[in-house]
Formats: C-alpha cells, structure tokens, sequence
C-alpha cells in the first residue's frame, strides 16, 4: 500500500493517544484501587455493589435497633429483679405472720408491706429516655398511680397503660420487643407483669389485700389466700425474667450473625469494586514501555526524509 | 521530414510540458497538508504524427490534461462512516455529560460525613442511594423509640437531605437537556452554512467547466471536503450530475439541486422541549438516520429521557407510598392526616414545612391517644424492602440502581461501537490517502525528472540553433 506524507504522523498521533488514554484508565485505577469508578466502568458490577451497599446500610441500622433493644432489655431485667425481690419479701412475711404474732408485730409487718407496695409501686413506673417502659404504648404517662387514704394505707394501684407492645426489626421482616406490658387483663396477647388474668397475678392487689389483712389481724387469710396469690405473682414475675433472658440471647445471636453478613459484604464488595494492583501496576509499567517507544520510534522515523540527501 | 524550424518548434514545446510538469509537482508539494487535497498528475501524450516521406513521424509531446487521482467509492464509505462516528460521538458526549449529572459514583475511601460508612469498608458517595438508605434507617431509628423529639429531628433532615438531592439531581438532568437542545440549534445553523457553500461551489464548478478547460480539480476537492462536513453533522445522499454539480438530499428531502439551495433545515420544538429537525420550507419533519444531529436527538430521547423518567417516578411513588401510610398514623398531638412529602415528581419534592417546624406532627402511631405505638413509622421502615409494581416489581433502592446500571450499560456499549467504528474510519482513510495523497519523495523524484527533461530539451534548442547557424552561413 502506498503510503503518503502524512499517512505517517496520522498514525503516530492515533496510537500515541490510545496509550495516553489507556495509561490515564490505569493510572486511575492505581490512585483509587478500585476497577469500578463511574456506571459505565462497568454496568453490573456497579449495579451489585449498589445493592450491598444498600444492604451494608441496613445491616448497620439493624445493629443500633439491636443495641437499643439491648438497653431496654438491661433496663428491664433490673426491674424485673428489684420486683422478684419485693415478692420474696411479701411471701418471707406471710410465712411470718401467723397466729403466733401479737398484733403489735402484725401492724409493723403492715407498716413494712405499705412500703413494699410504695416501692413496688415506683419500680412499676421505671422510666428510659423519658418513656414509661411498663405501660405498654402509653409511655407519656405513669403506668401506675397509687391512691392513699388518710392514714397513708394505699387503697388502690391502678394501671393506666395499655396491652399493645411497640416492635421494631432487627433483622429484614424480624421484629422483637424487649417490653413488658404491666398489666393485661383481657385474657389474650403478651403477658402482664403485675396483672395477669391468666396467670392469676395481681401483684399489686394481693399486696394492698395482705396489707389489710396484717392490719386487721385476719392471718387465717394471710396464711391461706395470699400466701397462695403471693405465689402465683412470684412465679409470674420468673416466667418474665425467663424471657427476658430468652430475649436477650436472641438479640445477641442476631448481632453476631449480622456482623458476619457484614463482613462477607466488605468481600463480596471488594471482588466487584477493588482492583488487584500487582495487575494493573503492571499492565501500567507494560503501556509506559510501549509509550515510551512509540514516541522514540516516531521521531526516528519523521526525520527522514528524501530532501535530507538532494542538493 | 519536419525541418528545423519544426523541430525547433518540438523542443520548445517540450520546455514548456516540463515546465508544466514542475508547476504540477509544485502544486502537490504545496498542498501536502492539505487534508482535502488529492494528488494532480500531469498527463503527457505524444503530439499528433504527422506522414513524412519515410512514414509517420511523431512530433514531440504534449500535455493531454491535468488528472486528479481520487477514488470515488472510498470518498462515499469515507462519507457514510464519517456520519456513523459523528452520531456515536454526539451520543457519547451527551451520555457522559447525564452521567456527571447524575453523579452516583463508587468511592472506596468516603470520608466526612460518609465516613462511618467509608470506615465500614464499602464506601458510598452522597448520592441518591446513599440517601434513600438514610431515610429508611431514619424511620428504623424512629421506630424503636417513636416518642422521642431527638429521633425524629433526624428523620426530617435526613428526609430534607433526600429532597434535596432529588431536586438538585432533576434540575441538573434537566439542564442537560436544555443544553443539548442548544446545541442541536447551533449545528444546524452550522449545517445550513454548509448547505449554502455546497451550493456556490456547485455553481463554481459548472461556471469553470463549461469554459472547457477540463475538470475544475481543486474546486471539487473542496466540494468534497464541505459534504464530509456536512456528513458530520447530518447523513447526506448525494448524486453527482455530469456538469460536475452534486445534488444533495437529506432523509429523502432534497436539499441543494445544483447551484441552488432547494430547503434548509430547521429544529423546532415537537412539544414539551422536544426539539427536532425539519425543513424550513417545506415544514416536514425529518427521520435522521445517522450525524451528530440525530445522535443528540437519540441520546436526549432514549437514554436521557428514560432516566428522567424513571427518576421522576420514583420520586412520584416514593412520595405516594410514604404519604398513604403516613397520613393514616396519628402524631404526639393526636393529630392526623398530614402528609410528609409534598410535590410531585423529582424536582419539586419537599419535605412538609408543618412538619419541619414541629417535629411532634410526624404520625408515627397508629392508634390515636397511644403515643408509644409505632405501627405506621415501623411500616415506613419496611418500605425499604417493599417491592413496588410501579418500578417494576423492585424497591426503591433497586429501581435507582437499576437505572443507574441501564445509563452505565448504554454508555459502554456507545464507547465500545466508538472504538470499533474509529477502526474502519482509520482504515477507510488510509485507503484513501494512499491513493489520493502526495508522497514528498514522490514528488521530489518528480522535480528531478521534469528538471532534467528541461535540461535536455533546452540542450536540444540549442543543437538545433547551432546547426541552423550552419546552415544560415552556408549562403554568404
């Protein structure tokens, strides 16, 4: 083929800026480590690394949901002991007070379970961040208000939240609470805590009622009704804090296997995005070499020329 | 026999066909950077014979013509291709240009505010994405603790956040759109200047070749580079008429017929900011098949439409699905059927200002006096992972993705045609040059030999002046 003047230096500048441009490419490649910059780099591989992108975000919200639960569970599981603690008392005095006590001895067992029924009382309106945690979806108000009379007896706890339970995810369609409800007397949905109709609890009523019992002296009652009642509030508060337990082992294995979904899509992410810099080190050197002679070849060839030897 | 004074007569017609065969190579080595140029060559035939006594004796040599060396059917494929790569070309300039717009990118090292995320290994840019996930995870965050004024302070920045890059990334598309309209009326302004010059060098051409001097070589090489040009901007079809006139015409239109302009073009606006490209005259729209005017019009109407598009409609049902929960919940104030996204599309989505200025309006619980339920905003959550039959069966994040993998793909294979097609246009060219471009050692070989021809001819003049002095002084 016969080639011109200007066939040559056309050529030249044609293969001298394909290697300008696939030196540029890799030298890019290099300075991010990555083989993935923009959409068109490739289409599908940025298309998967959006998506684990995506779910990275979610697995992380998914861990802070956990720890907060985490939090209320904690929060929670102290209550339930501090109240575990007031039933055990409440039952220690019902074995006390039998026939053998003066009255004296009953009226300051009364005195003690006044008390009993004040502190349970407070620990049945624990708050977190604010929230009542006992009063089911009603956490702007106490879960419990107490009513006195006039010699300082309470008359009645009386429950004022609700029986629905606030859940969130921690795991894609996975939702859990770690909230008690205080009271449910409907007979259906999550377990009360200190009223339960099917389990027969009323912590708070069995207190006020052996409170008056001790007051007036009645220990064939105390001895057999809420000694009995006792019980049954005692075992309700265990069934609690069995699944409080329960809850929180749950919790803890949802967090490891979410740090492991984690860390297999920072790989996942890096086979699709990352580029292997030993090779594109070395395919860069490999373009620099051949730049590096075309432009040494080019300009031995554009020297010469015919008019170089006519005189 | 031809006597001397004929053969005086041969040899100075000989010094003067050297002569032109100089000047010609002096036109070759003056153009050999001309692009449009294509090599002249000198034609020289033996003169008319005449009959002498002893048989038919030549009479020296004559220039018979000046050819120009051009193939004409490497001319045609050099046009076509020439139309093929300026429409990818155009499609890659405005595929690149939606592409920075839509600025959605993978950076492994984000640092700053994403630097949690960058700190997580995965790194994500500020984009729509990125956004989209805040929210979700805002409404996450919200659900496990639906009372708290901290929470939902963070929902509606994050909410204004997404607003935010919604709008800026709608206007921007937008401008490119703007933008290549603009540009689609500079080249026909361009086209039509190519138009009028196509048609006075036809003029030219008819007026020097009908004085019947031969072919008017430079002007054609000119008319040929002019309908290269214009080839660059718009696929032409040309007839050649033998007065050495070519008639031109566009998408079956007929544009230039010999040395007048029949029609030129026009863009104008189809509706909605849809600009196409017509006959002025004639007001008939044109299919374009091939250009940089008909790679604006694909790229602006395939590819960056369909992302508008689906930008908009995520916004739209994004909007929807949000405000349809949402305005069924009731706030810490007991109130209800307020609407969190205001707007319509990409553009013009915001956040509810009522809302923004109380953060206690947001509706999180289903139930109205039960503040601590979070049945609506945990349903916001999850709309995360709800597959809407709007986009296409995906999420949210999907559709986006998936749009952002579908303008990828369509600048990709735009860039890989482009380099196939550089290939042939490469090929094509050199074909051509080799026939039709000056070679300097050619021509340098070319000077010697008519130079030295010169000197033997006046070499000649002067053998025949002297042996006529002999034969002057014969007769004393």
């Amino acid at each position: 083929m016969r080639v011109t003047a200007n066939t040559f230096p056309t050529q030249l500048l044609g293969q001298l800026n394909d290697l300008a441009e696939r030196q540029n490419k890799l030298q890019e490649q290099a300075s991010t480590g990555q083989r993935v910059i923009t959409p068109d780099d490739d289409p599908s591989a940025m298309r998967r690394v959006l998506d684990l992108q995506t779910e990275q975000q979610s697995i992380t919200q998914f861990s802070s949901n956990i720890a907060r639960h985490q939090e209320m569970a904690q929060t929670t599981f102290s209550a339930l002991r501090n109240i575990q603690k007031v039933a055990d008392r409440a039952q220690e005095i019902t074995t006390l007070a039998d026939g053998l006590k003066s009255p004296q001895e009953l009226a300051t067992y009364a005195a003690e379970v006044t008390q009993l029924i004040k502190q349970a009382a407070q620990i049945a309106n624990t708050q977190d961040r604010g929230s009542y945690i006992f009063a089911g979806t009603k956490p702007d108000q106490p879960a419990f208000v107490t009513a006195t009379d006039a010699s300082g007896n309470i008359t009645s706890v009386t429950y004022q939240g609700n029986q629905s339970l606030p859940v969130s995810e921690i795991a894609e369609g996975q939702t859990i609470t770690a909230q008690v409800v205080g009271g449910n007397n409907t007979g259906t949905g999550s377990r009360g805590l200190f009223a339960d109709s099917r389990a027969g609890a009323d912590l708070f009523n069995h207190l006020i009622a052996l409170q008056n019992d001790l007051a007036s002296g009645n220990t064939a009652a105390i001895q057999s009704t809420d000694s009995a009642n006792l019980s049954k509030d005692s075992d309700n508060v265990l069934f609690h804090i069995g699944t409080n337990g329960a809850v929180q082992e749950r919790l803890n294995a949802s967090k490891s296997l979410l740090d492991t979904r984690k860390q297999n899509i920072e790989t996942l992410v890096s086979n699709e995005a990352d580029a292997d810099l030993a090779t594109t080190l070395t395919r860069l050197s490999q373009v620099q070499t051949a730049y590096k002679a075309a432009i040494q070849s080019g300009a031995l060839v554009m020297n010469q020329s015919l008019l170089d030897y006519l005189h | 026999m031809l006597g001397l004074f004929s053969t005086l007569d041969l040899a100075a017609r000989s010094l003067q066909v050297q002569q032109q065969g100089v000047e010609v190579a002096g036109h070759n080595l003056a153009n050999v950077n001309n692009p449009a140029y294509a090599r002249q060559r000198l034609n020289i035939v033996a003169a008319p014979s005449i009959g002498t006594s002893i048989g038919i004796q030549g009479t020296g040599a004559e220039a018979a013509g000046i050819q120009r060396l051009r193939d004409l059917l490497v001319d045609k494929q050099v046009a076509n291709e020439t139309s093929v790569s300026g429409s990818l070309n155009a499609q890659q300039s405005a595929l690149q240009y939606a592409e920075s717009n839509l600025g959605q990118q993978i950076d492994r090292h984000a640092s700053g505010a994403e630097g949690a995320a960058a700190a997580e290994g995965v790194g994500g840019e500020n984009g729509i994405t990125q956004r989209l996930s805040e929210l979700f995870n805002a409404f996450q965050s919200l659900s496990t603790d639906p009372t708290s004024l901290t929470e939902r302070q963070v929902l509606l920045t994050k909410a204004q956040n997404l607003a935010a890059q919604f709008n800026e990334t709608g206007t921007r598309l937008s401008n490119v759109r703007t933008f290549l309209n603009d540009s689609l009326q500079t080249d026909v302004g361009n086209a039509n200047g190519l138009i009028a010059d196509i048609a006075k060098l036809n003029d030219q051409i008819v007026m020097t070749e009908t004085g019947g001097f031969g072919q008017a070589n430079d002007l054609r090489d000119q008319l040929q580079s002019k309908l290269e040009s214009l080839a660059k901007l718009v696929k032409i079809d040309t007839v050649a008429n033998t007065n050495g006139s070519v008639n031109v015409s566009i998408a079956g239109a007929g544009i230039v017929s010999g040395s007048q302009v029949v029609d030129t073009l026009q863009a104008f606006d189809n509706g909605g900011g849809q600009f196409l490209v017509r006959t002025a005259t004639g007001q008939a729209t044109l299919t374009l098949t091939g250009g940089s005017l008909e790679g604006t019009i694909t790229a602006r109407d395939g590819a960056l439409a369909t992302l508008q598009t689906s930008l908009d409609t995520l916004a739209g049902q994004l909007i929807s699905e949000v405000n349809t929960l949402h305005s069924a919940g009731f706030s810490l104030t007991g109130s209800s059927n307020a609407n969190f996204f205001n707007g319509a599309n990409a553009a013009t989505i915001s956040v509810n200002s009522a809302l923004t200025a109380d953060p206690s309006l947001i509706q999180a619980s289903a139930v109205n006096g039960a503040t601590g339920d979070n049945t609506v905003v945990l349903q916001l959550a999850q709309l995360a992972n709800k597959k809407i039959a709007a986009l296409g069966n995906q999420t949210f994040s999907g559709s986006f993705a998936g749009s952002v993998a579908a303008l990828g793909q369509s600048l990709a294979s735009v860039n890989s045609q482009i380099v196939n097609q550089g290939l042939v246009e490469d090929m094509l060219k050199r074909q051509r040059d080799s026939v039709s471009g000056v070679s300097l050692d050619e021509e340098m070989t070319n000077l010697t030999k008519f130079q030295q021809a010169f000197q033997a001819s006046a070499r000649l003049i002067t053998t025949v002046d002297e042996m006529l002095q002999e034969v002057v002084a014969l007769k004393r």
